[in-house]
């Protein structure tokens, strides 16, 4: 899909989809952004399943995109191919990008090889979040093994300045035990901002952090290159999503989130 | 590629390894914790045994496997004096670091081994990508490869060089006795020599991790109050 500025208001100018991934265009809530809620109408990822989502804003556009619901990714056979689910965004000049999905699910042996390619154009300001929940935690589950593979690239006017990569594969609640790692954490969260202001922009986000901080949740959050880097570890999904809540709240100010968000 | 190792290092080769590789090369890998202090800070690592830990998780599943990949790449790619390959690898290297310390620690050892290349091996230098964004692990890597030593040395002694600065780190902060910091290094050669085998192997897709509290702890180390070190 692709949004363009029309005068003082951001619209639609191109939209395709096709299998089970879908979108809907709601009509946005006072101060809110206009964008897209994409839905994935099979209900969750099997093995072997590919979904790709491609957004473009065109110069000046302002838009937010979320998901309806958080996403499942069920078992696999340890001989299945991983899922694979891509997302390629487009940012154009002085236009202002949020992609905010809902946390993605692994269940217990789900193999997900996931990706997010980011473009930002000169002037582009952009927030992401990528959160990830290992096991369905609100039921006392824990991933014990599988694979999970994420990698985000962020170019901005052509040069590669960000690029994560996480790796976690095997036994999976053994590897999140270490200390270093997530020590015994079953929830993660990669939140990244670029726009004007960054310094006093990362001392709000880390005001935040430090408010919502509790046994079972930590985050932290540095500046380099323009871009405000956050990483949020918790010990459960619900955790994270209260973490994450209140990160986004720092970086959006007074903006309403999307509905989806709000529980 | 999958040929046997060849570890045997011509004497000068092997010169050129050790003096690198050497606490004494100015790199500044003194002022350098790699987040470590925070982590002392918070009470994470308090003691010979949570310190082998930590080291055995980033080596294992963060920067040290990262940075591994890296320098073995970069090796490769100035053996075949294959300069976009290695600029390629330069820019992913540059890219990956999780927080403003941890690029700093990165990119000011790189410069710094850059410079003291170009003033005492002026031709291996020229066989380094161009100074910015330069990472420690690609400056080493393609140093070693320029000149004769081989994949396997280079590795080895690059993570005891990583390791030892943050175990000395370690023995000055916690504080720990001298010989437990010996000990946590003498207890790392497995995870090393793993390390060496898997990371001279492994593809550029490869490189990446789960160290996210060691991500968190590099972070909150910006605004730590005291502090010895620079990252």
């Amino acid at each position: 899909m692709s949004f363009a500025r029309r005068g003082a208001l951001t619209e639609i100018a191109r939209f395709e989809q096709q299998g089970s991934l879908r979108a809907r265009l709601p009509r946005p809530e006072r101060g809110a952004l206009a964008g897209a809620v994409v839905l994935n109408t099979a209900g969750g990822i099997a093995s072997g399943d590919r979904f790709s989502t491609s957004v473009t804003w065109r110069e000046g556009a302002e838009a937010t995109v979320s998901a309806a619901a958080a996403e499942r990714v069920y078992r696999a056979r340890d001989d299945d191919r991983p899922a694979r689910v891509d997302a390629t965004l487009e940012i154009g000049p002085d236009a202002l990008a949020e992609w905010l999905p809902q946390e993605t699910i692994l269940f217990d042996g789900a193999r997900l090889d996931r990706s997010l390619s980011v473009s930002l154009g000169r002037g582009a300001s952009m927030l992401l979040v990528e959160a990830v929940v290992f096991g369905r935690t609100a039921r006392g589950e824990r991933m014990l093994h599988g694979q999970f593979r994420d990698r985000i690239d962020i170019h901005r006017e052509g040069t590669l300045v960000h690029a994560d990569r996480i790796r976690l594969e095997g036994s999976v609640a053994a590897i999140l035990d270490r200390a270093a790692v997530a020590r015994g954490g079953a929830a993660i969260a990669s939140i990244i901002w670029a726009g004007e202001g960054g310094e006093i922009v990362r001392d709000r986000l880390r005001e935040a952090f430090a408010r919502e901080a509790r046994e079972g949740v930590e985050a932290g959050a540095s500046l380099r290159d323009g871009l405000l880097l956050s990483r949020i570890v918790a010990a459960d999904g619900a955790a994270l999503r209260r973490m994450v809540v209140a990160g986004l709240g720092a970086l959006r100010q007074n903006r309403p989130l999307p509905r989806v968000w709000q529980c | 590629m999958t040929s046997a190792p060849d570890r045997t290092l011509e004497p000068a080769a092997l010169w050129r390894l050790l003096l690198w590789s050497s606490p004494a090369f100015p790199v500044g890998a003194f002022s350098h914790a790699h987040g470590l202090e925070w982590s002392v800070e918070a009470g994470e690592v308090s003691d010979a045994a949570s310190l082998l830990a930590w080291m055995e998780d980033l080596l294992q599943h963060g920067s040290g496997w990262s940075d591994a990949v890296f320098l073995a790449h970069a090796h490769r790619a100035a053996v075949a004096r294959d300069g976009k390959a290695l600029a390629a690898i330069a820019s992913l290297s540059a890219a990956f670091a999780p927080s403003l310390e941890r690029q700093v620690e990165q990119l000011a050892q790189g410069a710094a081994f850059a410079r003291a290349l170009a003033a005492a091996w002026p031709a291996i230098a020229e066989a380094l990508p161009p100074p910015e964004r330069l990472t420690y692990a690609v400056a080493f890597g393609a140093a070693a490869g320029a000149a004769g030593i081989a994949l396997d040395n280079a590795l080895t002694a690059h993570l005891q060089a990583f390791a030892g600065m943050v175990v000395s780190a370690a023995v000055r902060l916690v504080p720990l006795g001298q010989s437990d910091g010996l000990r946590v290094l003498a207890a790392l050669e497995r995870s090393v020599a793993a390390l060496t085998a898997s990371a001279g192997e492994a593809a550029i897709e490869d490189a990446g991790g789960a160290c996210f509290r060691a991500d968190i702890a590099s972070m909150a180390h910006e605004t730590q109050y005291t502090r010895l070190f620079r990252t």
